[in-house]
């Protein structure tokens, strides 16, 4: 058989090997635009959820912590805070432009001592073993190609007692709010996308891998498959997101 | 559990209704810089919440605020009392804790500090919310932190007069069951309607497609 690893690029078919270019390139083509979009799509809600996020981290002075696939750094700078001038935060990112962006509006939002920007991948996170207190994902787990890959990497590179936390968008928990943010995603999304960075295809492209990810109990038994223990998940806005926290052993 | 969305935007308008009063107060600001790295408690009782003010500064910009559900670090000065109490505490020169009924853990000197800051900060307490969303800009409170303050506002606002069970009350926010199944069941049967003429307008579509070939 020489038939070709395929995996799913938002709802088309495409070889393995091609998957982390295109993610780039929407990623490349959105970097710019990315915080307007981000408050366009989400009303500013996904503020509210980054917050949920912190607040469940239970970061304290002193700590390191990884934000992979953290983009424009809205999370690191929130952890820059509260890790203080003795804990580190990393920033860490595949795509050289959102990461960036990222570096540029840390600094103009005056942080720049307690954070590190690393370009990376969260399928091979390039850390020594046991080297974070809680690695943040957010909205990043859908575009890797390989989910068990990542989260066996991040299990890694945390500490023993450490968590992750993967915010991703989910699967709504009443039939009628899927069936509005469907049409929201699905119709306004690439029409906003269209006007705001002129991008159809990759906001078409980022609604597509929302409805693709794995929906909240899937995702929960993947972490405990990585070996993450105590891996529970909290709905948020009716489910359309979910924050997952699971602590390595 | 309520969904975290809520509480998280209740978080974001307390936080944004201090640090924009604080914004046009520089002295205020000065002063609180001299309290960065100090944590405030505050433990409601009705409604029953938490939440803890965590104090910063920002080079050359002076002090500020940030609102926490959670806290894992040292807490500096905790404190439990009713939501009355504090807006009382927050309003009157002269109210003391004790005499609130508010207990106190920990340093008072920081809770006098800080008293006397934000009680001198032109923030109104009682509806931080409505005021915010005039004049912040329009990207930063998008439709749920604008929910979750008309929601609190309501909360807070019926505080004075039903007294806090009726207020802990509200904070459920649940509407009645039975009122909004029955209105997801209209929207569903308005959902279904569109379905059948979605799949109509295919059919039509290929049928269509059809002569053309
Ligand atoms: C939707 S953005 C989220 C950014 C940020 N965390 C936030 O919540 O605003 C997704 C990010 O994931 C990054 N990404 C995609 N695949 C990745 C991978 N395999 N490893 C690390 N980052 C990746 C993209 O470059 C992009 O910046």
């Amino acid at each position: 058989m020489t038939e070709r690893k395929t995996t799913h690029f938002g709802y088309q078919q495409v070889p393995v090997e091609e998957k982390a270019g295109r993610v780039a390139d929407v990623f490349h083509s959105v970097a710019a635009r990315y915080d307007v979009m981000n408050d366009l799509m989400s009303g500013g809600i996904h503020r509210l959820w980054k917050r949920f996020t912190i607040e469940l981290s239970a970061a304290r002075p002193g700590q390191t912590i990884l934000d992979i696939a953290g983009g424009t750094g809205d999370l690191t700078a929130r952890f820059s805070r509260i890790v203080g001038p003795t804990g580190k935060v990393v920033l860490a990112d595949i795509n050289a432009s959102m990461l960036k962006v990222g570096r540029d509006r840390l600094l103009d939002r005056g942080i720049a001592g307690n954070v590190e920007t690393v370009q990376a991948d969260a399928q091979y996170l390039p850390f020594p073993d046991n080297t974070f207190d809680c690695i943040t994902i957010a909205f990043g787990l859908r575009n890797v190609t390989d989910k068990d890959l990542a989260l066996r990497s991040m299990l890694r590179v945390l500490k023993p007692g450490g968590r992750l936390l993967v915010l991703e968008f989910s699967k709504p928990q009443s039939k009628l709010l899927e069936k509005v943010y469907d049409q929201y995603s699905f119709r306004l999304l690439p029409f906003m996308g269209k006007l705001v960075a002129d991008d159809a295809d990759s906001y078409r492209y980022l609604a597509e891998s929302i409805r693709m990810h794995p929906d909240q109990e899937t995702l929960k038994g993947m972490m405990s498959d990585a070996g993450f223990v105590d891996c529970e998940f909290h709905n948020m806005t009716g489910g359309i997101v979910a924050l997952h926290k699971g602590i390595k052993p | 559990m309520s969904d975290p969305t809520f509480r998280a935007g209740f978080d974001a308008t307390l936080e944004t209704a201090i640090n924009t009063a604080l914004r046009y107060d520089p002295g205020s600001r000065a002063r609180l810089s001299k309290l960065a790295g100090k944590v405030l408690g505050v433990n409601l009782t009705a409604p029953a919440i938490n939440l803890f003010l965590v104090i910063d500064d920002e080079d050359d910009e002076g002090g500020y605020v940030e609102v926490h559900s959670r806290w894992s670090g040292e807490v500096t000065t905790e404190l439990s009392g009713s939501a009355l109490a504090f807006l009382q505490l927050l309003r009157n020169r002269d109210a003391t804790p004790a005499r609130l009924g508010v207990t106190v853990r920990g340093s008072s000197a920081l809770l006098a500090e800080l008293q006397s800051i934000l009680r001198d900060l032109d923030v109104d307490w009682e509806e931080p919310l409505a005021k915010l969303i005039g004049d912040a800009p329009a990207h930063q409170l998008g439709t749920g932190i604008r929910m979750a303050a008309s929601w609190l506002k309501d909360a807070l606002g019926s505080a004075p007069k039903a007294g806090a069970e009726a207020v802990s009350e509200e904070w459920r926010m649940t509407p009645p069951q039975a009122q909004f199944e029955a209105f997801a069941e209209d929207v569903a049967g308005f959902a279904q309607g569109v379905d059948r003429l979605e799949a109509r307008i295919e059919i039509l579509r290929r049928r269509l497609d059809g002569e053309e070939k």
